[in-house]
C-alpha cells in the first residue's frame, strides 16, 4: 500500500523546473497586515479590504500566504462570512 | 443595554422612499421594545454578489441601535414577517460608529462604490490550490489495480 504513494509524484520542491530541493534564497518574513500601528480594522462592511483576502474564486486565502496572524485570521474569516451572508461578497465565483 | 448594528436588505422593486419608510417602522418597533435607534445609514440600491430570492439588487439600510435582547428579538421577528426584507443581520458591537461614518459611507463619499473588476486580491499568482496539498481524488492518477487479479 505504501509504495503507491511514494512512486506517485515527488511533492517536495523539485517539481517546478527541476530546481534543487534546497532553495538558495530565503523569502522575507512578512508581518501581519492587521498588527501594528495604523493597521486597518477588520470590519465586515469594508468590502474593499476583505476583497484583498479572498481568491479569484471567492475563497478565503490561507494565512500562510497572506501572513495574517492566527488571531486576526479568525476575525477576518468571520468578517468575510458576514459579508457573504449580506451579499457584499460572493460565496463562489465562476 | 448594549449596542447593535442591524443591516437589512430590502427588495429591489421598492423605491428608496419606501425603504426609508421601512426603516422608520423598524425604528418604531425598537422604541416600543426597550431600545432606541441612534443612527441610520441608507447605502442605496446596491448590486448583490449573488441572487437572493430572485433579486439582483437590494436596498441596504443600516440601523445603529442601543437596546436589549428583547429589542433585537422583536426587531428580527418583524423583519422575518415583512416580505420586503430579503435578509437582515444584527451584530453586537462594542461601540457604535457615528451614522454616516461607517466604511461603506466613506467609500461612497470617495466614489469607490461602483462595482468594478477585481482589484488586488490573491488568485492570479497562486491559483486556488497554493500548491501544497495532496491532489484531490478526482485529479489523482487512477489508482494502481490491486495486485494479484490477473497475474
Amino acid at each position: 500500500m505504501r509504495e503507491g504513494r511514494e512512486g506517485g509524484r515527488d511533492r517536495d520542491g523539485g517539481g517546478r523546473g527541476g530546481a534543487p530541493t534546497r532553495r538558495p534564497f530565503f523569502r522575507r518574513r512578512k508581518s501581519c497586515p492587521f498588527s501594528g500601528p495604523n493597521a486597518p480594522k477588520i470590519d465586515y462592511k469594508d468590502v474593499k479590504l476583505l476583497q484583498r483576502f479572498v481568491s479569484e474564486r471567492g475563497k478565503i486565502v490561507p494565512s500562510r500566504i497572506t501572513a495574517v496572524s492566527a488571531r486576526k485570521q479568525r476575525e477576518l474569516s468571520q468578517a468575510i462570512k458576514r459579508a457573504r451572508f449580506l451579499g457584499l461578497l460572493p460565496y463562489a465565483m465562476r | 443595554m448594549s449596542f447593535y448594528e442591524t443591516i437589512f436588505i430590502a427588495r429591489q422593486d421598492i423605491s428608496s422612499a419606501q425603504a426609508e419608510a421601512l426603516a422608520d417602522t423598524f425604528t418604531q418597533v425598537a422604541q416600543e421594545h426597550e431600545g432606541k435607534v441612534v443612527g441610520r445609514e441608507y447605502w442605496g440600491l446596491r448590486n448583490l454578489a449573488y441572487r437572493i430570492k430572485k433579486n439582483r439588487k437590494g436596498h441596504y439600510v443600516m440601523l445603529n441601535l442601543e437596546g436589549t435582547g428583547a429589542t433585537v428579538a422583536e426587531l428580527e421577528r418583524t423583519m422575518r414577517i415583512n416580505e420586503d426584507v430579503l435578509r437582515y443581520l444584527t451584530v453586537r458591537v462594542e461601540a457604535l460608529v457615528e451614522a454616516g461614518q461607517s466604511v461603506m459611507m466613506q467609500a461612497r463619499a470617495r466614489g469607490e462604490d461602483r462595482d468594478r473588476g477585481r482589484r488586488g486580491g490573491y488568485g492570479d499568482r497562486y491559483g486556488d490550490r497554493y500548491g501544497d496539498r495532496e491532489p484531490r481524488e478526482s485529479e489523482a492518477p487512477a489508482p494502481v489495480a490491486p495486485v494479484g487479479g490477473e497475474a
